[in-house]
């Protein structure tokens, strides 16, 4: 028996009625499966997009396959179900010191959803993507049954399902090679930057075993050289300082909204003047952090997104080339000076990989902001869009509700190749999402 | 601590395995399917180091568990409680069911758990020292046009846990008996109930801490016991009549 359920996506722009069904023993999941011509799963349902249901459809949700499998301390190798909780992995691989170093920025998000998206995290710049990490994958399709998926077995497949975005079937394990982490303590460094230019040229002489990220304010009507002031911010492990041992985060299901949203040119403006004073002036420009602070940005910050109101917000991250970066910042900021977009978090990254299939993830620079959403900018990320094609950026299919499927084919070069094969492997193309029907997965 | 969990594979059973693994107590799980019974065991043992002991069985054969205890090393001397939270429902439960049907119902609800007392029993009483736990269901309180076996199975286990009360007066075990309402796992999934469902997790907590009581009957989540109450001085033929309006409109 399913449960009808409205569901919406994180970023609440999508909202739809769909079947849910939470399976907790395979058999069920099996026969789950089979009992509908289409589906999709859904791990925390914490997706910036609709990507874990799709309107009147099966999400088969596997939040109680939340079990470790297999795990040796010695060779630094665990095998999890999919339904388990980032923040549920590295509570137990912590205690023994090991991690996987590719950790998305909120803790709550299922490991099933973080290989399907291909996450990075902070440390994208050195340890790349959550790919890197993926040792072995147990795949339940409806018709195929179940698959062994690594770089010897089922090896395309295992390609495919990697950042395949739950299209070749339902993700029931994950085995991770896990990396040392030389302790939980972080020595926090940031600096001033004056513009977005000099943050480019600061991420990349910058040491890449660091975690550095940057935070800018966009003001419009200011030329290119003091355009993005903002700060930069280095995290190092503190590894002379390792006597604090990791406080273990519990879920809070902290998925409330205010019924208007809060963030105008006004509030944007002021939290962004007293966020720079109070990190240029008041706090150390170096101090010591904790690993949950540094990992997960957003943990205990949730209000930020419950300020945006139900309308929600738009989030863009893409990838860029450093030679192209300049050139696409002045068109950039020319679209922003007449637009005037209300922009509330801007930052830039380094990601490190080989971009493949519907991959993000590239040897690039990553600029992600938020915005408020409303038509205005909608309109102004459109005009965007055209500079992605014309600067060959790569947008993150799995963070922006609103990118269109021309957009999409034109940016992902190996859009049509990633279709065929999953055609190969589906003909009937089974599992599907809103997201995947909108761009034509 | 060693203890005994019948269907530990899903819902409640699940949830007071990892209550009891918690307090450190090892465990011998039961249930119908190898693969999620191994992905508990692994899961119990590597994150509690506590052994585990998982054994695959269908509880609605009585066959199957008089093969089981006799070809399986379960020392019952070593065993210090036995949980049963089983509850097996099929689609079709009506006043005409077949034979095979209305079997199994009988045997997993109802016959498999006075089986696996009895096999424990005597063991316990002759340490003056052991659990047993059982788990009705409020189908029990009402005759009805659907889930008729299930509900007569539970009512049976009722009276089989009232007189395990009255059998074990001069011991000292513990006989808890749960009579519980719609929960938040897979047997009520996706019905529309009027009343909130009781957690699994939280049932879990307080079966682990009655342990030294004495004997309890307890209506989970709380309030069935006051439509329980209702029921029972309500005379039938005024609850068949509402039964028939309900119905109807």
């Amino acid at each position: 028996m399913f449960e009808k359920k409205k569901i919406t996506s994180f970023d609440q722009n999508c909202s739809l009625e769909i079947f849910i069904k939470n399976s907790d023993k395979y058999k069920e999941l099996e026969d789950d499966s089979r009992s509908v011509q289409n589906l999709i799963t859904m791990g925390s349902c914490y997706s910036y997009v609709a990507a874990s249901f799709k309107e009147k459809s099966l999400s088969i949700n596997v939040k109680n396959f939340n079990r470790i499998l297999f795990f040796d301390k010695e060779k630094k190798i665990i095998t999890v179900e999919a339904g388990m909780k980032i923040f549920e992995l590295l509570n137990f691989t912590l205690k023994h010191n090991l991690w996987i170093p590719q950790i998305p920025g909120h803790p709550f998000v299922s490991i099933g959803g973080a290989v399907a998206s291909n996450v990075h995290g902070k440390s994208c710049a050195f340890y790349g993507t959550i790919k890197n990490s993926v040792k072995n994958i147990k795949l339940f399709h409806k018709y195929h049954g179940w698959l062994n998926l690594n770089s010897e077995e089922n090896k395309d497949i295992f390609d495919l399902t990697i950042g395949g975005l739950g299209l070749t079937g339902t993700i029931i394990s994950v085995t991770f090679i896990l990396q040392e982490l030389n302790g939980l303590n972080f020595l926090t460094t940031v600096k001033s930057v004056n513009s977005i230019s000099q943050t480019v040229d600061f991420l990349e002489s910058s040491d890449e075993k660091n975690l550095t990220y940057s935070w800018n304010t966009i003001d419009s009507n200011l030329d290119l050289n003091s355009f993005g002031k903002g700060l930069i911010f280095e995290n190092k492990i503190d590894e002379k300082n390792n006597l604090n041992s990791y406080k273990k985060i519990k879920f809070i299901n902290k998925k409330r909204i205010f019924p208007i949203n809060l963030w105008n040119n006004i509030t944007i403006k002021s939290f962004n003047y007293l966020f720079f004073i109070y990190h240029n002036y008041i706090r150390k420009n170096l101090y010591k952090d904790n690993f949950s602070n540094v990992v997960f940005p957003f943990y205990n910050k949730e209000i930020y997104f419950s300020l945006f109101g139900h309308k929600g917000f738009i989030e863009s991250q893409i990838l860029i080339s450093k030679e192209k970066i300049h050139e696409f910042l002045e068109e950039f900021k020319r679209n922003i000076d007449i637009h005037k977009p209300s922009i509330t978090i801007f930052s830039l990254k380094k990601i490190s990989g080989k971009q493949k299939y519907l991959r993000f993830e590239d040897n690039k620079i990553c600029l992600t902001f938020d915005m408020v959403s409303n038509k205005k900018n909608t309109h102004f990320l459109n005009e965007i869009y055209k500079l992605y094609i014309k600067y060959n950026v790569l947008p993150s299919i799995i963070k922006d509700s609103n990118l269109d499927k021309e957009t999409f084919n034109r940016c992902y070069k190996e859009a049509d190749i990633f279709r065929e094969k999953l055609k190969k492997f589906d003909p009937k193309r089974l599992y599907r999402s809103e997201l995947s029907d909108k761009l034509n997965i | 601590m060693k203890y005994i969990i019948l269907g530990a594979s899903s819902g409640l059973g699940r949830e007071l395995a990892y209550s009891l693994a918690k307090k450190n107590n090892n465990l011998v799980i039961i249930s119908r399917d190898e693969r999620d019974l191994k992905a508990i065991k692994e899961d119990l043992e590597i994150q509690f180091k506590i052994t585990v002991q998982s054994f695959e069985l269908d509880l609605s054969s009585l066959e199957k568990i008089q093969n089981f205890f006799n070809s399986n090393p379960i020392i019952i001397d070593e065993i210090d409680g036995i949980l049963m939270p089983i509850g097996m429902i099929i689609k079709d439960d009506k006043i005409i069911n077949n034979f095979e049907n209305t079997n199994s119902i009988i045997q997993a609800n109802l016959g498999s758990v006075i089986y696996f007392v009895s096999k424990f029993y005597p063991a316990f009483v002759k340490k003056n020292k052991g659990t047993i736990v059982g788990f009705g269901s409020i189908a029990e309180m009402f005759g009805r046009d659907k889930n008729v076996v299930y509900s007569s199975a539970k009512r049976g286990l009722s009276s089989f846990f009232e007189s395990l009360a009255i059998s074990s007066l001069s011991t000292k075990l513990n006989i808890q008996f749960y009579i519980v309402g719609y929960m938040n796992t897979n047997l009520s999934y996706g019905k529309n109930i009027l009343l909130a469902k009781g957690s699994a997790k939280e049932l879990a907590k307080i079966v682990c801490n009655n342990f030294n009581n004495n004997y309890k009957k307890i209506y989970y989540p709380y309030w069935w016991i006051f439509i329980n109450i209702l029921f029972k001085i309500t005379p039938f033929f005024l609850l068949r009549y509402l039964y028939k309006f309900i119905k109807k409109n």
